[in-house]
């Protein structure tokens, strides 16, 4: 598919992981519309890669609110993998395999994701969207820029013990969040110079009396460590401009919060609102540099 | 964007009132590197009305400490706001750059470093 190269002023949008939480880039999508502003590229991680579709799809942030609400609900990890459970306490038994291996049942997900987004494939998206996985067998970031849309989003929200990795082409593929909670590394790489980088630190435990919770805290640790790397290397290395967005929330928003979904919108919105007038500015001037390059 | 130069012994004080983006980043450069060619290699970046900072801001800064410290000097910065500390911190500068409550502590920092 050729995509028609977009009108008037334009950035583009990386959404980190961040669960439900990244229904604040919704507000941002807002935002950036309602003044003008396109997006010419995205990029989305884990959580962040369902809201990067809906924005790639050209999605309005109405329907993307309601696609929040209907597919990112308690539902999608309510159903248990017995196998899963077998092969962790007893793996010689049961055979462990790691390309199966996950706690939860992925079919309710994928039903989800499959409703909103049927067949779609990624390279046939209005805007040009990358979805990011983790390479299982070596830890590499890995960008999905092309086949099935569902199984990508998949892959990038293969939640670590939760969700069976996904296998595409010869890569078994986990969670974006372990290569890099805020990729945009990727934006960078293709040229983008005016990035608005919507990211989210992962909670900290506050009552840990489970197996869970401590490796939740383990978890959050190691990925606030790895966004905080990772920008500092991208902060130094980009040629243009990155604008961080990161929405801090007053209320507590839990995993699957999507009764707080009208507020994190609204949260991302506010965020979003106060870069405006220095991204009109950056924009003013990059139109400027580009009319006397190639004047 | 503004900076206004004072002189405490040998060390200056850069107090930087407004935004630092990419539309200034430049400027601020040149006023450090200003500075450091003229042997002053122990700064202190007041940022008590700096309201934001962006990855540009955040280039020069690097740019400027990197500098600083080859010379044997460096680059302190003092009575960060908390807007701009989150952004600090979350692209990991706070792990490489000396960060003071105020300009007071960060001039004397480097007495007591001498």
């Amino acid at each position: 598919m050729t995509r028609a190269p977009i009108q008037g002023p334009a950035v583009t949008l990386v959404i980190g992981s961040g669960s439900v939480k990244c229904a604040a880039a919704i507000g941002v999508v807002k935002a950036l519309s309602d003044v003008g502003i396109g997006i010419d590229r995205v990029v989305g991680c884990s959580g962040g890669a369902l809201f990067a579709a809906g924005v790639a799809m050209g999605f309005d942030a109405a329907t993307m609110a309601d696609i929040t609400v209907r597919t990112w609900t308690r539902r999608v990890t309510s159903k248990r993998n017995r196998m899963g459970f077998l092969r962790l306490l007893a793996p010689r038994l049961f055979g462990f395999k790691a390309e199966s291996f996950g706690l939860r049942d992925d079919a309710p997900m994928l039903a989800a994701f499959r409703a909103v987004f049927g067949d779609q494939r990624i390279e046939d998206t209005p805007i040009p969207l990358h979805i990011t996985a983790t390479d299982f067998q070596n830890g590499e970031l890995v960008e999905i820029t092309r086949g099935d849309l569902v199984e990508a989003i998949r892959a990038s929200a293969s939640l670590p013990l939760a969700f069976a990795p996904v296998k595409l082409g010869d890569r078994l593929l986990i969670d974006g969040y372990m290569a890099d909670p805020l990729p945009v590394s990727v934006a960078m790489k293709s040229g983008s110079r005016v990035i608005v980088a919507v990211g989210f630190e992962s909670p900290y435990q506050s009552n840990i009396r489970s197996a869970g919770r401590f490796a939740a805290q383990l978890s959050a640790i190691l990925a606030n460590n790895l966004l905080r790397s990772r920008l500092a290397f991208q902060s130094a290395a980009h040629h243009g401009e990155m604008i961080l967005i990161l929405p801090e929330f007053k209320q507590r928003v839990g995993l699957f919060d999507t009764s707080k979904v009208p507020y994190l919108i609204q949260e991302g919105e506010q965020a979003a609102l106060q870069q405006l007038p220095y991204l009109h500015a950056l924009l003013n001037a990059e139109r400027e540099r580009l009319e006397a390059v190639t004047a | 964007m503004q900076i206004n130069i004072t002189q405490h012994d040998t060390i200056f004080v850069l107090a930087i009132t407004g935004s630092i983006d990419s539309l200034n980043a430049d400027e601020l450069s040149q006023g450090f590197a200003a500075s450091i060619a003229q042997g002053h290699v122990r700064l202190v970046a007041d940022f008590s009305l700096v309201n934001y900072t962006s990855s540009a801001g955040l280039r020069s800064l690097l740019g400027t400490v990197k500098s600083c410290r080859l010379a044997g000097g460096d680059l302190r910065m003092a009575s960060v706001q908390p807007q701009v500390q989150r952004v600090l911190d979350i692209a990991g500068f706070t792990s490489i750059l000396n960060i003071f409550p105020d300009v007071r502590h960060a001039v004397e920092s480097f007495t007591e470093a001498a």
